[in-house]
């Protein structure tokens, strides 16, 4: 499961960035590392990019690098129902 | 004599780094060009304790990777001018990724002092560092900064001195755990077997950015006597690290520097649950959502535009009326020749034209630097995002193209924020598709002339295809030229902040001065250029044909007046009205006899199968300088004299009796305007962003378009019908 798999306000545990070069470099270097704490924002008005929170701050990706990141989701709405994300309909 | 001490102020962009530099150094600083790049270079001096301070402003970033020009920059400053220390600030705000950027100075083994910067807001924030604790721990001195108040910065410059007079130590306990240390210390031992190579660079981190696949790194290692051997144990050695973790060993590295952060963090930093949104958060929901957000942006644009022109109009006739009041003064204590010409029409009207565009950017650059620093800037972006990647452009493309409605040079000096070299070409070569304010009037006349009630419909659609044009240039040059992975999207979106006062004047004056000392230095020269293609070679005089001359047109003028009035003319005023028309035909035919006209003529054969003839030409080598300058060309080849004597209704008769001129023609001169080469103030300013090549580039890119496009429209037109 990536980030681009998360619903708006949902909360996740880095797992681990599968991109490779300089991409995944970059997303590394800013905060997005195995055990560390972010959860999905919000997405912009045609459901691309995303607002994450990461690490204390926010930050902003599109939905193609957000699916290099796997997390493990974070139980922050009591629902708890698997439900990928189809909001906003970008992929 | 007093000790220098010089010192490179590093750090993550949003934190504060510029007004703490400002508050170190006051005004006496300097800005100039790291060598060969447009990345800017700031530096200051500040007289402290009998210590001459020379600190030099590195760019904001937030690693020290070959990602971008920025931290190549930054790295490279540190290795190649070895400053006695770096003072790395520090946002206390958001410690992990900020440290991120701290560690990897203290691998380059330089001494660091660190600055915890917006100290007040972490505190608001409920963030608690126990900064001698954090001291301890990374081996480094920590002093807490309010770089907008000017807070801590003396204690900032007494630690500076310590460092430099005990010479610290550097060797910092920066380690990347068991696994890597060993496979950084093979390498190690490979890379030391070249002496000289060995003491160019700090060798433990040159291994650990071997394993990066640093690229720079690899680069450099060709000046290794062994560089094949020790690229072979690199290869090992990341095969080896990416078997164990199961991921790319850049990662790898990064994850491991942060675990180590994470440690001194867990000891040294306390945050206490705030219970209640953030401000940002706040204004995030309204500002970012997902409905409001667009329509919230397009607003704030609107008033950016509205308040600048139409403001910006009043200081922008000023000065155009004081420059052109001097030009009357120096014509009327000078004595006529060709000095008093190079003067007024020369020297005088360049430095007009340079400063004519300070309001303008003084405007839009408060504007600006409004939105940059209270965070909104990375907002709109982020907003504008989707609908611009389509196109192979950046979110942060869209405000400097919406400038370019109003004028290409502030525009182009704002795609600066892009950080990526490609987008930043990219968005500056497509600008002139926007068009200006310059091009207006041209499309007024024109679409004026020839439209009647269809004008603004007209001048519409020349907007429209102006912007198709962009996005289609943008889709083509990611094609071919510039090719290549679209630039992630992966950027900061920094809390909200108050701007202050201080840091807009600073941001305004400083791109102002630039403006013009950029400009100037292009501007000038090339006015003085326009005026000697127009004004050589001279024709000769001819007394004789004037006589002549100004006998037929009295007479011509009386026989126009007399049966329509019925009035008869009085003798002073028709001689005086005659003598005006000849300077107006023998100004003419002088601008026909100059090397501009010439090259009017010479033009022709190229322009005649786009419906135009030398006229057009010669207007569009005059409209180089600016581009209203295209009417007033027209105005003096078409027997009008200037144009805003006559508002332009002459003008317009003018032109529709041309037999040259029909509605498709008048359609494709404004579509060679939009197209065609943009003015000289515009090429400078985007020669100073993107080098001269890429100018150069554009400028064929831009006239090979504006002939094909033209020639497809005017014999297209011509083959419907429509031109006859």
């Amino acid at each position: 499961m990536t980030i681009a798999d998360l619903n708006n306000g949902d909360a996740f545990k880095v797992k681990r960035v599968v991109l490779g070069r300089e991409i995944g470099k970059r997303l590394a270097d800013m905060g997005f590392v195995p055990g560390a704490a972010g959860k999905v924002v919000r997405s912009a008005l045609l459901g691309d990019p995303l607002q994450v929170k990461i690490c204390y701050y926010d930050i902003s990706l599109r939905r193609k690098e957000a699916s290099g990141v796997e997390i493990e989701p974070e139980g922050s709405q009591p629902s708890g129902m698997s439900k990928l994300g189809k909001r906003g309909g970008g992929g | 004599m007093s000790k220098v001490i010089t010192i490179a102020l590093a750090g993550n962009p949003n934190t504060g780094k510029t007004s703490l530099f400002n508050a170190i150094t006051g005004s006496h600083q300097k800005v100039g060009n790291y060598a060969g790049v447009t990345v800017e270079k700031r530096e200051g001096v500040r007289l402290y304790r009998g210590y001459e301070f020379r600190v030099f402003d590195l760019p904001g970033i937030y690693s020290l990777t070959a990602y971008s020009l920025d931290e190549v920059v930054a790295r490279d400053f540190i290795i190649d001018e070895k400053p006695d220390l770096v003072v790395d600030v520090i946002d206390s705000t958001n410690i992990e990724r900020n440290l991120y950027l701290c560690l990897q100075f203290q691998e380059l083994r330089v001494p660091i002092v660190a600055a915890l910067n917006l100290d007040d807001e972490a505190a608001g924030r409920g963030i608690r560092i126990d900064d001698k604790r954090l001291s301890e721990i990374l081996r480094m001195p920590v002093v807490r900064t309010v770089g907008v108040k000017g807070y801590g910065v003396e204690w900032l410059l007494d630690r500076a001195i310590q460092v430099f007079e005990t010479k610290s130590p550097t060797d910092y306990p920066v380690s990347y755990g068991a696994e890597l240390e060993d496979t950084v210390g093979s390498i190690l031992r490979e890379l030391q077997r070249d002496a000289a190579f060995a003491g160019k660079y700090p060798m433990h981190w040159f291994a650990v950015k071997l394993l990066e696949k640093d690229a720079r790194a690899i680069e450099l290692l060709s000046g290794h006597r062994q560089a094949d051997a020790v690229k072979k144990v690199v290869c090992d050695c990341i095969r080896k690290i990416e078997e164990h973790f199961g991921r790319d060993a850049a990662v790898v590295v990064a994850e491991q520097r942060y675990g180590y952060i994470h440690g001194a963090v867990a000891e040294a930093v306390r945050r206490e649950p705030l219970g209640r949104e953030t401000v940002t958060e706040v204004f995030d929901k309204f500002l970012l959502d997902r409905f409001l957000g667009l329509p919230v942006f397009l607003l704030i644009l609107w008033l950016m535009f509205q308040i600048t022109f139409k403001i910006g109009a009043y200081p922008m006739g000023w000065l155009e009326a004081f420059f052109s009041g001097l030009g009357a003064w120096v014509s009327a204590i000078m004595p006529a020749g060709l000095l008093r010409s190079l003067l007024v029409d020369g020297v005088i009207a360049g430095v007009g034209g340079v400063t004519s565009f300070v309001p303008l950017i003084i405007l839009l650059f408060l504007f600006i630097s409004i939105l940059e620093d209270s965070g909104y800037m990375a907002r709109s972006a982020f907003i504008m995002d989707k609908f611009l990647h389509v196109f192979g452009l950046h979110g942060q493309s869209f405000l400097p193209m919406i400038i370019g409605f109003g004028c290409s040079v502030p525009a182009v000096m704002a795609a600066r924020t892009l950080k990526n070299t490609r987008d930043r070409i990219i968005t500056v070569m497509v600008m002139p598709f926007m068009s200006c304010g310059a091009k207006l009037p041209v499309h007024v006349l024109l679409a004026g002339a020839f439209f009647g009630a269809h004008a603004g419909s007209v001048v519409l659609s020349i907007y429209i295809i102006g912007v198709a044009l962009a996005l289609f240039s943008s889709l083509l040059f990611r094609a071919t030229v510039l090719r290549g992975e679209s630039t992630p999207f992966v950027m900061e979106l920094p809390p909200y902040r108050m701007p202050t006062l201080k840091g807009i004047l600073w941001h305004v004056t400083d791109k102002t001065t630039r403006y013009l000392q950029k400009a100037g230095m292009v501007l000038l020269p090339a006015s003085v250029l326009i005026w000697a293609l127009t004004t050589f070679p001279k024709m000769p005089a001819d007394p004789a044909g004037d006589v002549i001359l100004l006998g037929s047109l009295r007479s011509q003028i009386e026989q126009d007046k007399l049966p329509g009035s019925g009035v008869a003319v009085e003798e002073m005023r028709l001689s005086a009205e005659a003598r005006q028309r000849l300077a107006e035909m023998r100004s003419r035919e002088a601008l026909a006899f100059s090397y501009a006209g010439r090259m009017g003529k010479a033009m022709e054969p190229l322009l005649s199968p786009l419906g135009f003839d030398w006229k057009i030409g010669i207007s569009a080598v005059t409209g180089l300088a600016a581009k209203e300058m295209v009417v007033s060309t027209l105005g003096v080849l078409y027997k009008v004299g200037a144009v805003d004597r006559h508002k332009g209704e002459s003008l317009r008769e003018a032109l529709r009796k041309d037999p040259v001129f029909t509605p498709l023609v008048a359609y494709v001169l404004m579509l060679f305007t939009l197209i065609v080469v943009p003015c000289l103030a515009s090429l400078s300013a985007m020669y100073a962003e993107i080098g001269w090549r890429w100018v150069a580039f554009a400028v064929c890119y831009w006239s090979v378009l504006a002939w094909v496009l033209c020639f497809l429209v005017y014999q297209g037109g011509r083959m419907m019908g429509w031109g006859l």
